[in-house]
């Protein structure tokens, strides 16, 4: 896509200086069809499509981890340890490794990742421009209807006794499944340095 | 010098410049994978296009029309 992309926008860059070279193109009726193509309707579509890319590119677990911020976040999905939910999600591909981050923490709405890529300009505002906060958190806490977008319904989540006990306080938020005593190994990043960790194809 | 005295070549002139500072900046921000990238792109090259636009909208409505333009 970046290719088609950068194509459309040397074609835009090539037909906008021709009518900055010679703006009397315009004259004749076809100049004026040009004109509002090159000035108007390609530069709003090369807007369009490189929103679409930014949006899809801030999905990758690389680009999550590109952030200095982050990189001990991104250790810690190759945890060796089973108990460890991100590292186990990761590695067993439960969750896409290509998109591992967007997969468990984007809001799943119609304008989820709008507000993911809000909230993402406001960490890198904290970052450069003010204080990032030390550990870092997720405002509002992370909500099990990220978790329970994929499990709620499978099977084993579903037969489990001690889920189903519970299920209504976990499908109303009103008890975390990160809670201590079930779920409550995740992204340790104070204590990465005394891990094992896993390499791929090892 | 007042806004409907402006030409339309000089509104095309700027509207262009616009446009291909804006173009130039995607481009880099397509390139560079860094988070900052998007900021860049959003804050900077959108915002030179989107200007670029409005100003070449602008001069549809605003433009004095020469003497020697095309009437029929």
């Amino acid at each position: 896509m970046t290719g088609i992309l950068v194509a459309l926008i040397v074609l835009t860059i090539v037909l906008v200086a021709a009518f900055l070279v010679r703006p009397t193109i315009t004259a004749r009726i076809e100049g004026k069809i040009l004109a509002f193509a090159a000035l108007c309707v390609l530069p709003a579509l090369c807007i369009a499509m490189g929103m679409s890319f930014h949006m899809q590119r801030s999905e990758q677990t690389k680009f999550c981890i590109s952030c200095h911020s982050m990189e001990a976040y991104g250790k810690s999905l190759y945890i060796d340890d089973a108990k460890h939910i991100p590292a186990q999600h990761f590695q067993n591909h439960r969750v896409p490794p290509d998109t591992a981050c967007y997969s468990c923490h984007t809001d799943y709405t119609i304008f989820g990742p709008f507000k993911d890529k809000l909230a993402g300009v406001k960490r890198i505002y904290l970052q450069y421009v003010s204080t990032p906060p030390n550990p870092i958190t997720i405002p509002g806490g992370f909500k099990n209807a990220q978790c329970l977008h994929c499990h709620l319904g499978a099977r084993a989540f579903q037969e489990n006794p001690v889920h189903a006990s519970i299920m209504d306080t976990l499908t109303s938020n009103q008890m975390s499944c990160l809670t201590s005593g079930c779920h409550d190994t995740a992204h340790d990043v104070t204590n990465i340095s005394h891990e094992k960790v896993w390499k791929p194809g090892t | 010098m007042k806004f409907n005295q402006i030409g339309m070549g000089q509104f095309f002139r700027a509207s262009s410049v616009l446009i291909i500072l804006g173009l130039l900046v995607e481009i880099v921000s397509l390139l560079w994978f860094h988070p900052l990238s998007f900021v860049l792109f959003a804050f900077l090259g959108a915002i030179l296009i989107g200007l670029g636009m409005v100003v070449y909208l602008a001069s549809l409505v605003f433009a004095a029309i020469p003497i020697s333009g095309n009437r029929e």
